[in-house]
């Protein structure tokens, strides 16, 4: 979160040159969305699914403190530690204080966006904390020391090859480019971590006010074992991802897969309620559930408020066709995508995301498969408005928008000013391009399209 | 933390008209053949369904599959079916381990080639288990093993998820697990893999009544 997004076009020039980086984008993005359309196509009720998740959510949201409240309350007496965290700085601090008080050696973690966004693996280790991702995409690209590039698909951006290098590389065995070996070494190596970690981190897909239980799902089971095996459990959860009753989380759950892989439901759906019971065979003594807000609640009441209806399916990157070029790490945000465009601004700042909202083209691909139907064109038109407002684009863009509207007002000036370019360009016309100040432009043509339209279009 | 808790809730400020909530929703999917629904269902996650007409035949099948795959330890957990499964199973020679029976059950589960359970229901939708875990029911057992069977009854079949929740009475356990195939991953370009953190095999074993 420490890139400037002024940089947005280089890091997706980058990506757009990198052609085995477009294949694996290609390809995932293509696949996602096909499994997606088949998954809802399946049901014989998939938009009325749809829009019905959409007043679950709209309404959780109108009364958010009450069923935050009805949440703690209910995990509270399930013997769950509840924590409220308004920033990253303080969710950091919770957690951090945890491990200490536990004299905690070694940390698991599942994959857990939230974490990302507060910046958590850096402050773990910084205190001295071993901390392992144990999602294989996360893994990988922390052994690769980087950011996820997506949201379901970390490692979206690696090749087997580069895999098999990174774990020859922390193991020192050799480590063959065969997918299935790779994934067997990172199970053993990874089990033995499982079972000697003291402290599991995890997210929270939603939390379920009704019973005070926090719902993890995964496909590898990586989610199961940090929250079985270690002593301690903390989970780090945004304040919108709350469901007040089991009917909501059902819905929430029967969309959130399918949208995501296009699974019926994912491998692994974890129901958490509390530490062990006094007579449970296992699972972890201490459960804190961190409850974070880093923005969120300003939100609410907003024209952006709708963005927080959000579940973290993915399915609007893969139908983005910015995101499906450009890649994740352009957006320089835990949150990529259309969706990341929205909620980057909005959580850690206008000035630092605002060319997030322009990276898009509004086409409203997001619209079409988001489960909660979020308008994300409608969020990114308003957040371009708002970076307007505050006097963010530079000079240049100003006067040349204010100098488009003054050409745009009256045909004459429009027909003056396509006239005089039509001769100022022929000096630096090589065919049908202008080539002028590092630009390659398409040339005006000799005759406007209005003028060929008149002649030849209508019959 | 109370600070940031009052702050937090300061800023939820409760919208001046609240929707209602939606009542539970209802699918329209309706299958005629239950079990041969979730069989379908919980095969093209690539998990294996195995149906019996009784305990004994379940029994019979769990020792076949365990000597083709060539178990011997196997960890239990204490519910009636599996404990009475188990009398069978040991009978032919498996070395069975309940929880409660090992000093250190967490190092049976990480040292058993199977883990064998029940299961309380199952979503014939999606193909999935539901597991409670508790007293004599651990979480591992499902888990750590490479293989994990699970004893299912055609009586606890129910419709999907929104039948599942809405039939739910009472407090929940710590845990409850649903499991909708083995474990796997397609994090490595994309190429789903079987088999990342948790059981290779899942195998139902389904009791037809």
């Amino acid at each position: 979160m420490t890139t400037t997004v002024r940089n947005f076009r280089q890091t997706a020039r980058i990506a757009l040159d990198d052609i085995r980086l477009q294949n694996a984008l290609d390809g995932a993005t293509g696949r996602f969305r096909k499994e997606r359309d088949q998954a809802l196509q399946e049901l014989p009720d998939a938009e009325a699914l749809r829009d019905h998740f959409k007043v679950v959510r709209d309404a959780t949201l109108a009364d958010l403190g009450a069923h935050l409240r009805e949440f703690e309350s209910n995990a509270l007496k399930a013997g769950a530690h509840v924590h409220w965290a308004s920033d990253a700085a303080a969710a950091r601090e919770v957690i951090l204080a945890i491990a200490r008080r536990n004299g905690v050696r070694k940390i698991v973690k599942s994959k857990s966006m939230a974490a990302e966004e507060i910046e958590l693996n850096a402050a773990l280790e910084g205190a001295g904390f071993e901390v392992i991702e144990t999602d294989l995409g996360e893994r990988i690209v922390q052994l690769a020391g980087e950011p996820p590039s997506h949201i379901i698909a970390p490692a979206i951006h690696k090749t087997k090859e580069q895999v098999a290098e990174l774990f020859q590389a922390e193991s020192g065995e050799p480590a063959p480019a065969e997918i299935q070996a790779l994934t067997e070494i990172a199970r053993r190596r990874l089990r033995q971590v499982f079972l000697q970690a003291d402290l599991g981190i995890s997210g929270g897909n939603l939390a379920v006010a009704e019973t005070g239980s926090l719902v993890l799902v995964s496909n590898e089971g990586n989610a199961r074992m940090v929250t079985s095996l270690p002593r301690i459990h903390i989970a780090l959860i945004g304040i919108e991802k709350i469901a007040p009753t089991w009917d909501a989380a059902a819905v929430w759950l029967s969309l959130l897969a399918r949208s995501a892989t296009g699974q019926p439901l994912s491998i692994y759906t974890s129901i958490l309620t509390g530490p062990r019971r006094p007579d449970d065979v296992d699972g972890p003594e201490e459960v804190h559930i961190v409850l974070l807000d880093n923005g969120r609640s300003r939100l609410v009441g907003t024209k952006f408020e709708e963005a927080l209806q959000c579940i973290r399916c993915g399915a609007c990157l893969n139908a983005c066709p910015v995101y499906r070029e450009a890649g994740g790490h352009a957006y320089a945000s835990p949150y990529s995508g259309p969706i990341g465009a929205v909620i980057s601004p909005l959580l850690f700042g206008l000035k630092e995301y605002e060319a997030l909202p322009h990276a898009s083209t509004l086409c409203g691909a997001c619209l079409e498969v988001c489960p909660v139907r979020i308008d994300l064109p409608r969020m990114l038109i308003a957040l371009r408005q708002a970076s307007v407002s505050v006097g963010l684009p530079s000079g240049n863009e100003v006067r040349a928008f204010r100098s488009a509207a003054w050409i745009l007002a009256k045909p004459a000036r429009l027909k003056w000013v396509r006239w005089l370019l039509r001769v100022l360009q022929t000096p630096f016309k090589r065919g049908s391009r202008v080539l002028i100040l590092g630009f390659n432009l398409p040339a005006l043509a000799a005759t406007p399209f209005r003028n060929w339209q008149r002649k030849h279009g209508r019959r | 933390m109370n600070s940031d808790r009052e702050q937090i809730l300061n800023r939820l400020s409760r919208r001046a008209i609240v929707p209602d909530l939606p009542a539970g929703w209802s699918s329209r999917r309706r299958f005629e053949d239950l079990a041969g629904r979730f069989e379908h269902a919980l095969q093209a996650a690539r998990g294996e369904v195995y149906r019996v007409g009784s305990l004994e035949q379940a029994a019979g099948k769990i020792a076949s599959i365990f000597e083709q795959a060539g178990v011997e330890r196997v960890v239990c957990n204490r519910e009636p079916v599996v404990v009475e499964i188990g009398v069978s199973l040991v009978r032919s020679g498996f070395e069975l381990t309940f929880p409660g029976e090992a000093v250190d059950f967490r190092s049976a589960c990480a040292g058993a080639q199977a883990g064998l359970t029940a299961a309380v229901a199952g979503l014939v939708e999606t193909g999935t288990l539901v597991l409670h875990g508790g007293p004599g029911c651990s979480r591992l057992v499902s888990l750590l093993p490479a293989i994990h069977i699970a004893v299912l009854a055609s009586s606890q079949f129910t419709g999907d998820l929104f039948t599942w929740t809405s039939r739910r009475a009472g407090k929940m356990p710590a845990a409850t697990t649903l499991i909708s195939g083995p474990s796997k991953t397609a994090d490595i370009e994309q190429t789903m893999t079987i088999g990342m953190h948790g059981p290779k095999r899942l195998i139902v074993i389904l009791i037809e009544e």
